[in-house]
């Protein structure tokens, strides 16, 4: 696969827009979300990770917020702090070029939920608000994504949950080596609404203790081909070396899921060109409980050995994510990187696998 | 490079499920239009749509449990049984990690959304059914058609809206032409819905009766659904084991509008032909046939038509609309644009533009098929896509030589 530069980072999660406040989600002191919003009806539970009071008219800087969804305004908010990050300048010469994928679990459950509600309790089934019909479709924020910043490239969004990110990778990854693009700005992105938040609570595998509840937000990465221009690189290092995905279908109602992970991170390692004992840091995201943080930890185990390699978990921090934890994963890895300062050899790996069947692994270097 | 065969369809439509009662639909002009019967339509001035009214799971699907699944999901997987089956695929021609599946959509599993809605409605958040959150990831169309074909080469599911499958089979194209895997299953599928009839109402974009595209007097669409499939193949893998092919694959082109969240841009549209044309290698003056968006509302059908007076000057091909017949079924629309597409080429003939009666003056000199199907020889065919958010995806299909 084409080697993928990362230009430039941006995230927002319950702890705020950008990487301090990313940084600070993982400090225990930051508490969930409190207060008045209209996300925490109902009464957020302990461990619900949301941002409390969100105003996309003030997080946006600009007009035209006011029919956007809640998953919109936090992509445009992830996606224009990458832009800012990576220096990255938009116009007439380059937008052609310039595209947008996306990773999503819904769309937006709310904005679909909603309009469905209005149909069965308005006194007319067809008085809806036209103005809010977009925000139904799965692929608005990344429309929206392509209006705000004027990019006219590759648009595309990817349904999937845990391993959604990694499909955006790939994806992103195709388009470069294709030559449909040049820059790929390449994101995932959850909201927290009161359906999610209900989806988390009652298809919550784990006990309330973990302390894993629903989280939201969104990470968006600028990626460039390697072999193309790379001015603006500011983390000039950062590379995504590889991307593997794959799918373990169902065999006499049991799924291998543990052979097909390993074999996933192996391929990754391979095409990455990449020795198990050059990995220096893990980014796990598993939300879905211990078990499954298990079953992440022992196949990786069965790569690489019993040596010990830096573990940093996203779910505690950022909560349940769905689509968007895979986007937290590699987030975090550019965050590790960044503390780890001009370490040439940091390798890190993002695994990923979902309990629907899709397994995935990528390589970084720093 | 490695070329790309089109080698099994598999269409699960309101016209007809399978490719033999398919492709007799488009060679008679069959209407999927029907009075809407999968949610009460009491109250909506506008009742009908192309819903696929005899679909019966069980009886396509081999190894998935329907119960498990959602409509969308379940239209997804028959149609990539049907599309496996036609090409004469079986489990020893390829190796399950050389076979992946793309599948696009618009809005997901919107059957399952709005029956969690009800309960909703009906009893607040916390009766929201496990079995059917669990079935409302949209991810799950592709995880589907993965489940029933024992697939173990990649899961993607691709919700650009109703240009999604056109952007499931050009990522598909890229993945068999670079070697990553030999055969992609790929293209679409939707489900009619409450939500999806009400906003396009509320839009003005709905046909009251029938779906009339390229007509002076069109109103607009109607919504319909289905799961549309094709099986891409690498071409020589496809020779070895003698499989009959339908046309190649030449090359696609994607971009975005960047201008509005759901009006179309001829300029744009303009482009992204280009765009496919380029990456095909082919000339404009090439393409024997445009399989169109034409959607049959007003703005859609004219920002078409002006995009390709743009790129063709004076000698806009043939163009039609399957539309007219099977309504918009959005993510799986240009899955079934692509099965057409490769109908025509192999079967050399062009389906109509139904339900047309007066020539549009603003669309000049626009050849839309009017109503009868019309034999022809076919060698190169455009299938065009569009959608919200600005997203066109063309693809090319060219006979296999």
């Amino acid at each position: 696969m084409t080697c993928m530069m990362v230009s430039g980072w941006g995230t927002i999660c319950h702890a705020g827009l950008g990487r301090d406040a990313f940084a600070k989600a993982f400090d225990s002191a930051c508490a969930a979300g409190a207060g008045g919003t209209e996300a925490s009806e109902p009464p957020p539970w302990p461990g619900e990770r949301f941002l409390p009071n969100l105003d996309a008219r003030e997080l946006l800087e600009r007009k035209g917020t006011v029919f956007m969804d809640r998953r919109s305004v936090l992509a445009l908010a992830a996606c224009g702090a990458a832009i800012r990050d990576s220096g990255l300048e938009v116009d007439d010469t380059n937008r052609d070029r310039i595209g947008v994928v996306l990773g999503t679990t819904w769309g937006s459950f709310k904005s679909m939920s909603d309009y469905t509600r209005d149909t069965l309790v308005e006194d007319r089934p067809y008085r809806v608000n036209a103005a809010l019909f977009p925000n139904t479709v799965m692929n608005c924020a990344t429309g929206q994504a392509g209006i705000w910043f004027g990019l006219r490239g590759v648009n595309a969004t990817i349904a999937g949950t845990e391993t959604a990110f990694l499909e955006v990778l790939r994806y992103a990854a195709n388009a470069m080596r294709r030559e449909h693009a040049d820059v790929i700005l390449a994101g995932a992105v959850e909201e927290y609404t009161p359906h999610t938040a209900w989806a988390g609570r009652l298809q919550r595998r784990s006990s309330p203790a973990e302390g894993v509840g629903t989280g939201e937000g969104a990470a968006f990465f600028v990626l460039e081909s390697s072999a193309g221009d790379s001015r603006n690189a500011r983390h000039r290092g950062v590379h995504i070396l590889s991307v593997v995905t794959g799918y373990v279908p169902r065999h006499n109602g049991a799924r291998d899921l543990d052979r097909a992970l390993q074999d996933c991170i192996q391929r990754a390692l391979r095409q990455a060109k990449v020795g198990p004992d050059e990995v220096t840091l893990v980014a796990l995201d598993h939300a879905a409980g211990a078990e499954q943080d298990r079953r992440t930890t022992r196949n990786i185990a069965a790569v690489f050995g019993p040596r010990q390699i830096a573990t940093v978990r996203v779910a505690p921090a950022l909560g349940r994510c769905y689509a968007a934890q895979g986007a937290f994963q590699m987030a975090a890895v550019m965050a590790g990187f960044q503390r780890a300062a001009n370490d040439e050899s940091s390798v890190a790996l993002v695994p990923s696998w979902s309990e629907d069947g899709s397994v995935g692994a990528a390589i970084v270097r720093g | 490079m490695r070329r790309v065969a089109i080698t099994g369809v598999g269409p699960v439509s309101s016209i007809g499920v399978g490719k033999d009662a398919f492709l007799a639909g488009l060679r008679e002009g069959r209407s999927g239009i029907s009075r809407i019967a999968s949610f009460d339509v009491s109250g909506f001035p506008n009742t009908r749509a192309g819903e696929v009214r005899d679909f019966e799971p069980t009886e396509i699907l081999q190894r998935l449990n329907p119960a498990a699944w959602g409509r969308s999901s379940l239209f997804a997987a028959a149609a990539g049984r049907l599309a496996v089956n036609d090409a004469g695929l079986v489990p020893d021609d390829a190796p399950p990690e050389r076979v992946a599946v793309v599948m696009g959509t618009t809005c997901g599993e919107s059957s399952v959304i709005e029956a969690l809605t009800a309960e909703i409605v009906e009893r607040g958040y916390e009766f929201m059914s496990p079995d059917l959150l669990a079935q409302s990831p949209a991810g799950r169309i592709a995880d589907g058609v993965c489940e029933e074909l024992a697939a173990t080469g990649g899961s993607t599911t691709l919700a650009t809206a109703c240009s999604a499958s056109n952007y499931a089979i050009g990522y598909a194209y890229d993945n068999v032409a670079e070697g990553d895997v030999d055969v992609v299953v790929a293209g679409g599928a939707d489900s009619v819905c409450r939500w999806v009839h009400a906003g396009f109402y509320r839009l003005g974009a709905l046909a009251r009766e029938d779906c009339a595209p390229f007509d002076r007097d069109r109103q607009g669409l109607l919504t319909a659904e289905g799961g549309s499939a094709v099986v891409l193949e690498e071409l020589d893998h496809a020779r070895q084991r003698g499989a009959r092919v339908y046309a190649e694959v030449l090359g696609y082109g994607s971009n975005c509008d960047a201008e509005h969240i759901v009006a179309p841009s001829a300029s744009s549209i303009a482009a992204c032909m280009q765009l496919a044309h380029r990456n095909s290698h082919v000339q404009p003056g090439d393409i024997d046939y445009v399989c169109a968006h034409g959607t049959g509302t007003p703005s859609n059908d004219l920002a078409e038509t002006r995009a390709m007076q743009e790129v063709f000057g004076e000698r806009v091909p043939v163009t039609s609309s399957i539309k007219s017949m099977l309504g918009h079924t959005m993510g799986a629309a240009s899955g079934f644009g692509a099965i057409a597409s490769a109908l025509a080429i192999h079967e050399g003939f062009v389906p109509p533009t139904t339900h047309w009666k007066t020539p549009d003056p603003t669309l000049g000199n626009l050849e839309p098929v009017p109503n009868q199907a019309r034999s022809a020889s076919v060698r190169v065919v455009q299938n065009n896509g569009f959608a919200f958010g600005g997203n066109n995806a063309i693809v090319i299909f060219g006979a296999c030589s």
